[in-house]
């Protein structure tokens, strides 16, 4: 009924128009399976890699005028496999026993910096409605139609071609070279290889540069799809690599392949019958103009919350496992009595004196960015809750934070509610969308929780907030999702001043609740499932309540953030402030900075409301040579080396889980404190040591 | 019939991929009853602990405490109800004092946890709840440690402190998987001992898988043996480890051994 007389060659067009993509995925996949079977790596930087390879080969071919073949040479065949081959050797070689979610957080950074680094390096800039080149000459303009029904582009039959070579090229590597037998042996069984003797080292280097290489190739194969070369549409692929690797459970190879061809396949079919479907039923409408993007991010989404046998996987999550020895706890925060005292006595004077300066001295616009600073550090709260106190990765806090806006801006909007109300409902519904979202996920845990929160937040980013009760619809667009300021009895927050201390307030108050949560009973429960689940569940702790208590603070605090952010701006600006990418940043940037205390989060807030205003634009050596005059002239450098600094930041996460701020406190802490025994078991008679440790557990 | 055991298990059955881990296995455990459960290296005594608890799901088979079935429940509702636990790895918390180990177990006992009271502030271990947990401390000689983090005890004390955290939620069935490994001889006698004292206060019924066969000939009463996940004797301690199918199954490789 739903199928129409042509239906038959209406599938046929579909699967043909799917198969380039597919088979594009399918390598991206491949790609993901190699490093995660070999190195334990879930590598999400992977679309980062195929980024860089995709625009260095539209740099040279466009920029610098180069032909086809010495641009392929240089993006695919060098720089593709020496990225991946820097990659194992200088990180991840060192995070063998780290813990896959610990692995997972330094891949997200990579995912954040490596885009940025190479378009710094390179100078690229993406230029908007330029659609990438293929690498095959008259790739966009030839068409061939072998059936009737569709025609293919010669960019995308070569697009098939190129990939099922390379494919075939894996499957006789396996087949016929030694290198190849080692790597299969170590993808199907990572004991195996040590006991063998099989030179684990070169075989992951071997993996990850291959898998590097497949990236880049369908980096470049895949470009020409896109109208604007642009990292976050790689970032997509990836997520789509991740929903086929998962197919295949990220063991088996040809069913991952079978995953990527398929999902390509599926997103072409439903891309044809939708349209029909939605002329009976309406309401499909909206789904239907998202469905493309949104339809690997629904997949994965199902094929993780529904596949029983990826549930069953979760003990089995590391390949590694049985290899190494057990990963050290994510962190651990035992501090010292001085240290902790020293750093609140320190926070307090530092930020009242900030405050005072800010509050009295401060132009409009450093008002803004201290305020933007200060509701940031409220926001990252929600991830000390998430990460810090239950040690899960939630890839979603953005799309909390939005939930929180979009819901006060729809209670103000029609509903006529006071705003500051309405940031409190918000927060409320942000905290059951948590805790919905958390039922699901849960049961997956580890690695899969923290995927199924990024297809979350895409899925969001796609479909949810296309709906006009959520993001406001086509008014919305042409007007602005618009907040107003709050008047509070006798202030009026339309002032900026009377606003930064209104979100000093509230920070404040949610930071001292976060503190009582974590020395609380929810904290200890939450500490006692993240030592050791089996342990905390034979005492009679459920880990679901625990956990699903956590999702929902955690998503109060964020929504409440959010929805204060929305105030401040006067605006939602969801695509700054709320997009997937941004909670990635933010995770990768409070887990960098310190995801275990109050202060992290705060200073991960400071981080990234003025680093662009203080570092970047030069503003501290304005303040430094007392005149903004004075500022050297390579400044404003660009915002980008924001994304490179802490991506690279999150690198450190795996080796230390406290953060570096925390890690760099504990390690001078301990250097004064041996220096003071030294100097006291040393210099016993003479009693002159009595200067004061305290500058040194400061800084 | 009138008399409901603490804990019946029947016919529980764990393969893994192929391998029969448990088979049939059948057990009953009264009120305040000290049983040894012994078999060689992979009998499938630990797999038979964590069918009773729920840990695995087990293929067939009925877990039955106080004459309810349980067999659906997750661990922590069966913790719940009376069956406390030991690992044969043991399973501390990672940066958690002894003590707090202690008084989360309490808490978690009198599920009074509630967002609200911790953000009053009353989420911090009232004086009740410490002293409990002082006495557990007491009874097993763990008084000096209590501010050690976990991760400085040495097995022998985190073992004590497995069953000090299993006692805090005051078992009436108490598992304990291995107590005895990794520990040398005098450590082992000062553990039985401790144990001893404590399952004399409590009253508690204890199910003990053990090698030490010393261990187990003095601390139980009664006694299964397992082998190749299968129950292949039942009866008194003595008797039991006096038996040749026992011997030949059991004490052959073990005598061997040692
Ligand atoms: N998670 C698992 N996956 C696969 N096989 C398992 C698993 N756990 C146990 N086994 C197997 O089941 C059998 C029983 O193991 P179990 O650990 O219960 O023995 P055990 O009696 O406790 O031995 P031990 O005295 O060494 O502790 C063994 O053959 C073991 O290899
Ligand atoms: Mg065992």
């Amino acid at each position: 009924m739903l199928l129409g007389a042509s239906a038959g060659s209406d599938l046929l067009r579909a699967l043909i128009q799917g198969t380039p993509a597919g088979t594009v995925y399918a390598l991206l996949a491949l790609g993901l399976v190699l490093t995660y079977k070999t190195s334990g790596v879930f590598n999400l930087a992977l679309g980062a890699q195929a980024y860089v390879s995709a625009a260095l080969y539209f740099q040279a071919r466009v920029t610098w005028g180069w032909g086809i073949v010495p641009s392929l040479l240089v993006s695919v065949f060098l720089l593709a496999p020496a990225i991946g081959w820097v990659l194992e050797r200088f990180v991840f070689r060192h995070l063998r026993t780290a813990s896959a979610v610990a692995k997972l957080v330094v891949t997200i950074g990579l995912a954040v910096a490596l885009p940025a680094l190479f378009d710094l390096v390179v100078g690229f800039q993406s230029i908007a409605g330029q659609t990438p080149v293929g690498i095959v000459p008259g790739g966009a303009t030839v068409f061939y139609d072998p059936f009737g029904v569709y025609a293919l582009s010669r960019n995308e039959l070569t697009a098939v071609a190129v990939a099922a070579l390379a494919m075939a090229g894996l499957a006789g590597l396996f087949r016929y070279t030694t290198v190849g037998l080692h790597m299969r042996a170590v993808v199907e069984s990572p004991r195996m290889t040590e006991l063998n003797g099989i030179r684990a080292d070169r075989v992951s280097s071997f993996s990850w540069a291959l898998s590097s290489f497949f990236a880049g190739l369908a980096g470049v194969l895949i470009a020409p799809r896109f109208n604007t070369l642009a990292a976050p549409d790689f970032f997509n692929l990836v997520v789509i690599a991740v929903a086929a690797a998962a197919i295949g459970m990220l063991v088996s190879l040809p069913r991952t392949l079978a995953g990527g061809l398929g999902l390509g396949l599926l997103i072409a079919v439903f891309q044809t019958f939708l349209p029909r479907w939605s002329d009976s039923w309406p309401w499909l409408n909206t789904v239907r103009q998202n469905i493309t993007p949104a339809m690997p991010f629904v997949v994965l989404f199902a094929v993780l919350v529904f596949w029983p046998a990826i549930r069953r996987s979760r003990a089995a999550s590391d390949p590694l496992a049985g290899v190494d020895p057990p990963p050290p706890a994510l962190a651990s925060l035992s501090r010292s009595r001085g240290l902790t005292v020293a750093t609140r006595a320190f926070a307090v004077v530092f930020l009242t004196i900030t405050g005072l300066t800010v509050f009295f001295r401060a132009d409009a616009s450093w008002t803004f960015v201290v305020t933007q600073a200060v509701i940031l550090s409220l926001i990252f709260l929600s991830i000390t809750v998430i990460t810090g106190l239950a040690g899960e990765i939630s890839l979603c806090q953005g799309t909390f934070a939005a939930v929180g806006a979009f819901a006060s801006f729809q209670l103000v909007n029609h509903m006529g509610m006071s705003v500051l109300v309405a940031a409190l409902v918000g927060a409320v519904i942000a905290s059951a969308v948590g805790a919905l979202l958390s039922l699901p996920v849960l049961r997956l845990g580890g690695i899969w929780l923290s995927i199924a929160t990024l297809a979350f937040a895409y899925f969001f980013d796609s479909v949810m907030v296309k709906f006009s009760w959520v993001g406001g619809g086509q008014k919305a667009l042409e007007e602005g999702t618009r907040l107003p300021r709050p008047t509070l009895g006798p202030f009026n927050m339309n002032d900026n001043r009377t606003f930064l201390v209104l979100s000093i307030v509230l920070l404040v108050v949610v930071a001292f609740a976060v503190v009582r949560i974590r020395e609380g009973t929810i904290g200890q429960t939450l500490r006692a499932l993240r030592g050791s689940e089996l342990g905390a569940q034979s005492i009679g702790i459920s880990p679901a309540r625990a956990r699903v208590t956590a999702f929902a603070i955690s998503a109060f605090i964020a929504g409440l953030g959010g929805a204060l952010l929305a105030i401040h701006q006067q605006n939602v600006n969801y695509s700054s402030n709320f997009s997937p990418f941004a909670s990635l940043f933010w995770l990768v940037l409070v887990v960098s900075l310190g995801a275990r205390t109050v202060e992290g989060a705060m200073q991960a807030g400071a981080a990234f409301g003025l680093f662009d205003a203080v570092l970047l634009k030069g503003a501290i050596f304005g303040w430094i040579l007392r005149s903004p005059e004075r500022i050297p002239s390579f400044f404003p450098l660009s915002p980008t080396w924001t994304y490179v600094l802490f991506g690279l930041g999150a690198l450190q996460f795996a080796r230390h889980p406290e953060g570096l701020v925390e890690s760099g406190k504990r390690r001078s802490t301990e250097k004064v404190e041996q220096w003071w025994a030294a100097r006291h078991q040393g210099v016993e008679p003479a009693e002159q040591a009595a200067e004061p440790a305290e500058p040194g557990v400061i800084s | 019939m009138t008399d409901v055991p603490l804990l019946r298990a029947r016919g529980i059955t764990k393969a893994f991929s192929g391998i029969m881990a448990v088979q049939h296995v059948d057990a009953v455990v009264a009120e305040g009853e000290r049983v040894g459960l012994i078999g060689p290296n992979g009998a499938g005594k630990t797999t038979f602990f964590n069918c009773l608890l729920g840990v695995i799901p087990t293929d067939q088979g009925v877990v039955e405490i106080d004459g309810v079935d349980v067999s659906g429940l997750p661990v922590h509702h069966r913790s719940k109800r009376g069956i406390g636990r030991t690992f044969q790895r043991i399973e501390l918390f990672a940066e958690a004092t002894v003590r707090e180990h202690l008084l989360i177990a309490e808490r978690t006992r009198r599920a009074d946890g509630r967002l609200w009271k911790d953000l009053i502030g009353r989420g911090r271990p009232t004086v009740d709840e410490i002293e409990r947990c002082d006495r557990i401390l007491e009874l097993l000689g763990l008084v000096e440690l209590a501010e050690q983090p976990s991760e400085h005890l040495s097995l022998g004390q985190g073992r004590l402190l497995e069953v000090g955290r299993a006692l805090m939620t005051e078992p009436r069935l108490l598992l304990l998987d291995e107590p005895s490994s990794g520990l040398d001889h005098e450590e082992t006698v000062d553990l039985a001992r401790t144990l001893r004292d404590a399952q004399a206060d409590r009253g508690f019924a204890v199910l003990l898988v053990e090698h030490d066969v010393e261990f187990v000939a003095d601390f139980t009463d009664r006694c299964l043996v397992l082998d190749a996940g299968k129950l292949i004797a039942e009866g008194p301690t003595g008797q039991v480890l006096a038996s040749d199918a026992v011997r030949e199954a059991y004490l052959g490789t073990a005598g061997a051994a040692s």
